[in-house]
C-alpha cells in the first residue's frame, strides 16, 4: 500500500470450478478464475504445507509437483493446473511412513527452521524420480531455484544423496552415524 | 522403510510386509518395563567422559556435569525432535494458523520518508461492504520498544511517519481482496517533512528530529545513542612499529528468513487475547502487547508458532502484532495478517549500515598496543536493539587478542529508513571484519604470518579482557591451529598464482547476555524450565525457549533425556505457549543452549534425585551406588540388582502424584563497574577461526569463494549435527553479506530492492565447500560444557574472504559487499596507477619473513603451554589483559601505570579530535542547555 496507485481489487474475478487430483484425492473447489495455484492449494484445498515465501518465483518454497513436474505454485494459474494430478509435501509420505527423502532431510540436518523444506522436498523428489543417481552438481542444479537461509545447502545435498542411496537400495534407512534415536518400539518380541 | 514397502491392502495385521510395525498400531508398553524392547540398552561408553570411566576423550579436562552423563544423547548426532513435523508439512508457521471465522488484516503504510500525519479519513474504507474493522494510531497511543530504555514505537503512526512503509492504519475484512481494497481507500493527509537518509547527516542539528527525547535529547540532532570508552595507556601509540588505518563502509543487510512475518490474533470467549506469532522472543511481545492494549499480561497468551527463520529479525515486539490484536478486539473475530515479502523489508531490523574507522598499532614485538574504533551506525526509524548495538560495535572487538589500549567512539543515529536492529552476530560483525583485515595488513607490514601474529597475541583461558569481560573457556588457539592444518595454509598463503587466494579471519561472540534487560538478575533468573512426569513415565518439559530452527527444543530435550537416561522419545518439550511455559527471554544473543539447557539440567537433577531416593529405598542400596541407564536404575556393582525407571517413578509418586521440578539459571556476578560495563558481558564466549579460499576473475571482478575451513569453539557440541548445521548456515549468511547482499537506497532515499530477486542471497551455486571443525573447550559453566554456536560462526567469514581476495589480487577493498563492479573498479584503478595494461599482469603479494616471525613463533609456543595449563585448571593464577605488556594481574592496571585510563566520557580537550561517530560528543544534551527538564 505504498504509493498512490489504486488498482481496484474488487469485485474479485468470477468464481470457477477448479478440479484436480491433489495427493491422490479428487478435489473440486470454487475459486476465482484468476487465482494462483498456491492460494487455491492453501486456502481452498487446505494444503498448508505449501509455503509462500515471496510470491514472485524467487524462493521455491511453494513448489509442488504438477503431473510429476516441479512447478512454482505462486507462478502457476490455478486454471492451468485444472484436471492435473498434483503432489504437495503432504503427499510424499505413505500414510504415517515417511518417504526416504523426508526421512533423510530429518536425519541429516536438511531441515532447520523447516520453512523451505516442503519446496526442497518436492524439487528433490522430482530429481530423484528422473535421475536415481545424481552427482552433487546435478543435485545443485536441481535445487538452484530453492532458497534456504538456514542450512547453507550442504546438509540438504547430503540428505538428497542419502535418500538417493536408499532409493537405489544401497543403504537402509538408518539414523546417522551414531544412533541417537533408539527406537523404543522396533518390531520384535514384546 | 525399505523401498519396496507396500501396505497390505485391507489387512488387519499390524505388521508390514517389510517386518516393521504399522504406525498407529504400536502397542505402547510401559516404558520402564522395557517397552517393546525388553532388554535395557548397554551403556554407550563412547559417550561417557573418560574421567568417569568411559571412552570420550576430554582434552580440556573435567566438567562438573560429567557425573550426570549417561551416554544417552549428549554428543551424538541427533536429528531435530521436530524435524518430522517439518518434512511432512505439518509444522504450523504464522500464516498456517487458520481459525474459524477469521478475517484478513492489511496494513496501510506511509508513502513518505518523514511526514506529520494531519488527518486520516477512514470513512470510505469503513463503508466498503465486507470491511469489519478499521483502526488508526488513535486507538493505541502507548509507546513500546524492545528495550525498556528506548521505547519509541507505536502500533501505528500517532503523530508522524518515520520511513516509507511505516504503519499508518489497518483494516480487517472478510477476504484479502476486500482488505487490500479497503486499505487503499484510507485517505491520509500528510505534511511532508525534511528527511534524513545519510547517517552522517544524522549527526547534525535539524529543525525536526525524527524522535524527540526531551531532556535527554542530544542537541537537536538525530543521535539516538553515543558511546565513548577508553581503556589503557595511549600515550606512546605515535611511535608504533606498524599500524593500520582503514575507513570502512558496510551496507545494511536483511535477515532474509524464508517465512514472512504473519500473526493471528483472537480474543477468546473469556476476553483473553490469544496471539499466534512466529516470535523469537515471545516474552517481549507479551510485555509490549499488555502495554499497548492496556490489558494485564495474564490476560494475554502469546502462542509461538513454528518460526520460519529468525536470525534476530523476529525478536522485536512488532507493531503489526498490535494491529492484529486491535483489529480482532474491534471486530470480535480472529484476524490474520500476513506480510508480503516487501513488507518484511519495511520492518527490517537487519544489520546496521555502518561507517567504521579502525586504527591499530603494533609494537616492535608484534604486540597489539592500540585499537581505536569509531563506528557510526545507521539505525533507521526506530531504536530497536540499537542501544546495545552501539556498544557491541566496540566492546566485542576487545577479544580474543590482548590489547595494549582500547579506544572506542560509537554513535547510532535515526534516519528515515526502515529500522535496523539485531541480526545474527549482533553488532560484532562489521567491526570484526575491519579489525581482522587490519591485523592481516599489519602482519603484511611486519612481514610475519597473520596466523602466527594472532597466535602470539591471544588471551588465555580464564582471563579478563581489557574492559573487564570474564573469559572462561577459550578454544581460539586450537581453532587457529586446526584451520591452518586443514587448509594446508603454509603451502598456500602468499604462494598462489594471481586470482587465487587464501585468507584468515577470527571471531569472538557472547554466549548469552549477562544481564536480563527487564529485571534485576538478582531478583529473577534468566531462564526457568519446568519438568513434569506422571504415571505413564512420559516427561513433559515446559520452557519458553523459542525454537527458531536452531534446535533449542532438541537441545533441551537432549539434556533432560541425558540426565534421566531416557530415550528422547519419552521427552516432550512444550514451548509454544506463554500460558504454560515459564517466563523466558527467548532466542537472542545466543543464550538458549547455555541458559535453558542449564536450567533444564537443574530441573532434571531434581527429578533424578527423587528417582534415586525411591530406588535406593526399594533396593536398600545407598543412592551413590546406583546408576541410571536406559529406563533402569541399578547397582553399579551388580547390574542385576536393579529396578525399572517406572517402578522408581511410581514409588516416588506415592505421596505426591506427578513428579514436578523447576530449574533455573542465573548468571554469576561479573564485569566491571564503569558505565556500559554490562554491554557485551556474558557468562561465556565463543571463539572461531576460518580460512577461506577464493578465486577472483581479474577481468570481471567476480569473486567465487571455493572452500572454507571453519573451526568454531562451542564448548561442547551437545548435538554435532546441529552445530555443523549452524556453522555452515552462518557461513552462508556471512558470505551473502561479504559478496552480494545489500539493501540499496536510491537517490530519493527509497529502498530499491525489497524483494528476493534483487536482494541477492547466495544460492546453492555460490556456496563454497565448507569443512566444519568443532572445537570443544569445555566451558566450566556451560551445560555439559556447551557454549553458543548460532551466531559466532558468522563473524570470521567476512574478513577471511576479504583477506583472501587480497592474497589473490593484492587489493584491499573496504566497502562491502564485494560486488564485481566494485572489485573491477578497484582493479582498474590499480592498473591505472601502476601503469599495468593487462589485468593478468597484476602483481600478487608475496611474503618474506622478517626476524619478528621467529619471535612470534617462540612467544606463541610458550603461550600454547600456558593455555593448556590454564584450560585444564592446572594453573589457576589470575590473568588479566595487560599481562603480556608486563602488568601484574593481581593489581588493577590503573594503579600500576599512571597513564592507564578508564574513561567513559571524553575529556574536554579530546572532544574536538574524535572521529566521525565521536563527533556526536560535540553536541550537548538538552538538560545541560536548560532544555526540557
Ligand atoms: S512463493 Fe513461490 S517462489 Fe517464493
Ligand atoms: S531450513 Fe530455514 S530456510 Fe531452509
Amino acid at each position: 500500500m505504498v504509493g498512490e496507485e489504486h488498482v481496484s481489487m474488487i469485485p474479485a474475478a468470477p468464481s470457477k470450478v477448479w478440479s484436480a487430483e491433489v495427493n491422490g484425492q479428487p478435489q473440486e473447489v470454487l475459486s476465482p478464475s484468476n487465482a494462483i495455484l498456491l492460494d487455491v492449494l492453501r486456502d481452498k484445498v487446505g494444503c498448508l504445507g505449501v509455503k509462500r515465501g515471496c510470491d514472485m518465483g524467487t524462493c521455491g518454497c511453494c513448489a509442488v509437483l504438477v503431473d510429476g513436474e516441479p512447478r512454482l505454485s505462486c507462478l502457476t494459474m490455478a486454471q492451468d493446473a485444472n484436471g492435473c494430478s498434483i503432489t504437495t509435501v503432504e503427499g510424499l509420505a505413505d500414510g504415517a511412513h515417511l518417504a526416504p527423502i523426508q526421512q533423510c532431510f530429518a536425519d541429516h540436518g536438511g531441515s532447520q527452521c523447516g520453512f523451505c523444506t516442503p519446496g526442497f522436498l518436492i524439487t528433490s523428489q522430482a530429481l530423484l524420480d528422473k535421475n536415481p543417481n545424481p552427482s552433487d552438481e546435478q543435485v545443485a542444479c536441481a535445487i538452484e531455484g530453492n532458497l534456504c537461509r538456514c542450512t547453507g545447502y550442504q546438509q540438504i545435498i547430503e540428505s538428497i544423496q542419502a535418500a538417493a542411496a536408499i532409493n537405489r537400495g544401497e543403504s537402509d534407512l538408518a539414523a546417522p552415524s551414531s544412533d541417537a534415536h533408539p527406537d523404543p518400539h522396533p518390531s520384535g518380541p514384546d | 522403510m525399505s523401498k519396496d514397502y507396500v501396505q497390505q491392502p485391507g489387512s488387519n495385521s499390524d505388521v508390514r510386509v517389510d517386518g516393521k510395525r504399522v504406525a498407529g498400531k504400536l502397542r505402547f508398553n510401559p516404558p520402564g518395563s522395557g517397552g517393546s524392547r525388553p532388554e535395557m540398552a548397554e551403556r554407550d561408553m563412547e559417550f561417557i567422559p573418560e574421567l568417569q570411566g568411559g571412552n570420550e576423550a576430554q582434552p580440556a579436562g573435567a566438567h562438573s556435569h560429567d557425573k550426570y552423563r549417561t551416554g544417552t544423547t549428549v554428543g551424538k548426532r541427533t536429528p531435530l525432535v521436530d524435524a518430522k513435523a517439518k518434512v511432512t508439512g505439518q509444522a504450523w508457521y504464522g500464516d498456517d494458523v487458520r481459525l474459524a471465522n477469521e478475517l484478513i488484516g492489511r496494513i496501510v503504510r506511509s508513502p513518505h520518508h518523514h511526514a506529520r500525519v494531519k488527518s486520516i479519513d477512514t470513512s470510505k474504507a469503513e463503508a466498503l461492504p465486507g470491511v469489519i474493522a478499521v483502526s488508526t494510531g488513535a486507538d493505541a497511543p502507548n509507546k513500546f520498544g524492545v528495550l525498556p530504555v528506548t521505547k519509541d514505537e507505536h502500533a501505528m503512526a500517532v503523530e508522524k511517519v518515520r520511513h516509507v512503509g511505516d504503519l499508518v492504519a489497518c483494516v480487517a475484512a472478510i477476504d484479502e481482496e476486500t482488505a487490500r481494497e479497503a486499505a487503499s481507500l484510507i485517505e491520509v493527509d500528510y505534511e511532508v517533512l525534511e528527511s534524513v537518509h545519510d547517517a552522517k547527516k544524522g549527526l547534525q542539528d535539524v529543525d525536526d528530529p525524527i524522535h524527540w527525547r526531551g531532556k535527554y535529547h542530544i542537541g537537536s540532532t538525530n543521535i539516538q545513542k553515543r558511546v565513548f570508552q577508553e581503556f589503557g595507556d595511549r600515550s606512546n601509540l605515535e611511535d608504533s612499529h606498524a599500524s593500520y588505518s582503514g575507513k570502512w563502509k558496510f551496507m545494511g543487510v536483511n535477515h532474509g528468513f524464508t517465512e514472512p512475518h504473519a500473526v493471528v490474533a483472537h480474543w477468546d470467549s473469556n476476553g483473553r487475547l490469544q496471539l499466534y506469532t512466529p516470535q523469537q522472543v515471545p516474552h517481549y511481545a507479551h510485555r509490549a502487547l499488555a502495554t499497548v492494549l492496556e490489558v494485564p499480561m495474564h490476560q494475554v497468551n502469546v502462542i509461538r508458532t513454528f518460526v520460519g527463520g529468525g536470525f534476530g529479525g523476529k525478536s522485536d515486539p512488532f507493531p503489526h502484532e498490535m494491529c492484529a490484536a486491535i483489529l480482532a478486539r474491534k471486530a470480535g473475530r480472529p484476524v490474520r495478517i500476513t506480510f508480503d515479502r516487501e513488507e518484511v523489508f519495511w520492518v527490517n531490523r537487519g544489520r546496521h549500515p555502518s561507517n567504521i574507522e579502525i586504527k591499530m598499532h603494533a609494537d616492535d614485538e608484534g604486540k597489539i598496543s592500540g585499537l581505536d574504533i569509531d563506528a557510526l551506525i545507521d539505525g533507521g526509524g526506530f531504536a530497536s536493539f540499537g542501544h546495545v548495538t552501539s556498544y557491541y560495535n566496540g566492546v566485542l572487538a576487545t577479544a580474543p587478542y590482548e590489547l595494549g589500549s582500547f579506544h572506542y567512539t560509537g554513535a547510532r543515529v535515526w534516519t528515515n529508513k526502515p529500522a535496523s536492529g539485531a541480526m545474527r552476530g549482533h553488532g560484532a560483525v562489521n567491526t570484526r571484519c575491519a579489525l581482522e583485515v587490519g591485523l592481516d595488513d599489519m602482519a603484511e607490514k611486519m612481514q610475519v604470518d597473520p596466523i602466527d601474529l594472532r597466535l602470539a597475541n591471544l588471551l588465555p583461558p580464564h582471563s579478563k579482557t581489557i574492559t573487564g569481560f570474564r573469559i572462561t573457556s577459550n578454544g581460539m588457539r586450537q581453532a587457529l591451529e586446526r584451520v591452518r592444518e586443514g587448509s594446508n595454509w603454509d603451502e598456500k598463503f602468499r604462494k598462489m598464482p594471481l586470482g587465487k587466494g587464501i585468507g584468515i579471519g577470527c571471531g569472538f561472540f557472547i554466549s548469552g547476555s549477562g544481564l536480563p534487560i527487564h529485571w534485576d538478575p538478582n531478583n529473577f533468573p534468566h531462564a526457568t524450565v519446568h519438568i513434569q512426569i506422571d504415571m505413564d513415565g512420559g516427561v513433559t518439559v515446559h520452557t519458553g525457549a523459542a525454537d527458531i530452527g536452531q534446535g533449542s527444543t532438541t537441545a533441551v530435550a537432549q539434556v533432560v533425556a541425558e540426565v534421566l537416561a531416557l530415550p528422547l522419545e519419552l521427552v516432550h518439550v512444550r514451548s509454544h505457549e506463554s500460558d504454560t511455559s515459564p517466563v523466558d527471554l527467548g532466542s537472542y544473543s545466543s543464550r538458549v543452549t547455555f541458559m535453558n539447557a542449564n536450567a533444564a539440567i537443574s530441573a532434571a537433577l531434581d527429578i533424578r534425585e527423587k528417582l534415586l531416593d525411591a530406588a535406593s529405598e526399594i533396593l536398600s542400596t545407598p543412592s551413590e551406588y546406583l546408576i541410571l541407564n536406559d529406563r533402569r536404575i541399578y547397582n553399579k556393582r551388580d547390574p542385576a540388582e536393579g529396578i525399572s525407571y517406572l517402578d522408581a517413578l511410581h514409588k516416588s509418586q506415592e505421596d505426591k502424584g506427578a513428579l514436578i521440578a523447576s530449574g533455573a539459571y542465573r548468571t554469576p556476578p561479573m564485569g566491571g563497574v564503569h558505565k556500559g560495563a554490562a554491554a557485551g558481558l556474558a557468562p561465556a564466549y565463543s571463539f572461531s577461526a576460518y580460512v577461506a579460499e577464493v578465486e577472483v576473475d581479474v577481468e570481471m571482478g567476480l569473486i567465487k569463494c571455493t572452500d572454507v575451513w571453519a573451526a568454531h569453539d562451542c564448548g561442547k557440541a551437545l548435538n554435532p549435527l546441529a552445530v555443523e548445521g549452524q556453522i555452515i548456515g552462518s557461513c552462508h549468511m556471512g558470505l551473502g553479506q561479504v559478496l552480494s547482499e545489500q539493501m540499496v537506497y536510491g537517490r530519493t532515499g527509497h529502498l530499491q530492492n525489497p524483494n528476493l530477486l534483487e536482494y541477492k542471497i547466495p544460492s546453492v551455486h555460490e556456496m563454497p565447500n565448507v569443512t566444519p571443525i568443532i572445537i570443544e573447550s569445555c566451558d566450566p559453566e556451560g551445560p555439559f560444557g556447551a557454549k553458543e554456536a548460532g551466531e559466532g560462526p558468522l563473524l570470521p567469514i567476512l574478513p577471511a574472504v576479504v583477506n583472501a581476495v587480497y592474497d589473490a589480487i593484492g587489493i584491499r577493498i573496504n566497502e562491502l559487499p564485494l560486488t564485481p563492479d566494485k572489485v573491477w573498479a578497484a582493479i582498474a584503478k590499480k592498473m591505472k596507477l601502476e601503469n599495468i595494461a593487462d589485468a593478468n599482469d597484476l602483481p600478487t603479494p608475496r611474503l618474506d619473513f622478517s626476524e619478528l616471525q621467529e619471535k612470534l613463533l617462540q612467544r606463541s609456543s610458550e603461550h600454547a603451554k600456558r593455555d593448556v595449563l590454564r584450560q585444564r585448571s592446572e594453573d589457576t593464577n589470575p590473568y588479566i589483559n595487560g599481562v603480556l605488556f608486563g602488568f601484574d594481574p593481581n593489581i588493577p592496571p590503573e594503579e600500576q601505570d599512571g597513564g592507564w585510563k578508564i574513561s567513559v566520557r571524553p575529556d574536554s580537550d579530546q572532544i574536538e579530535n574524535l572521529g566521525l561517530a565521536g563527533s556526536a560528543w560535540t553536541k550537548v544534551e538538552q538538560r545541560h542547555m536548560g532544555g526540557e527538564n
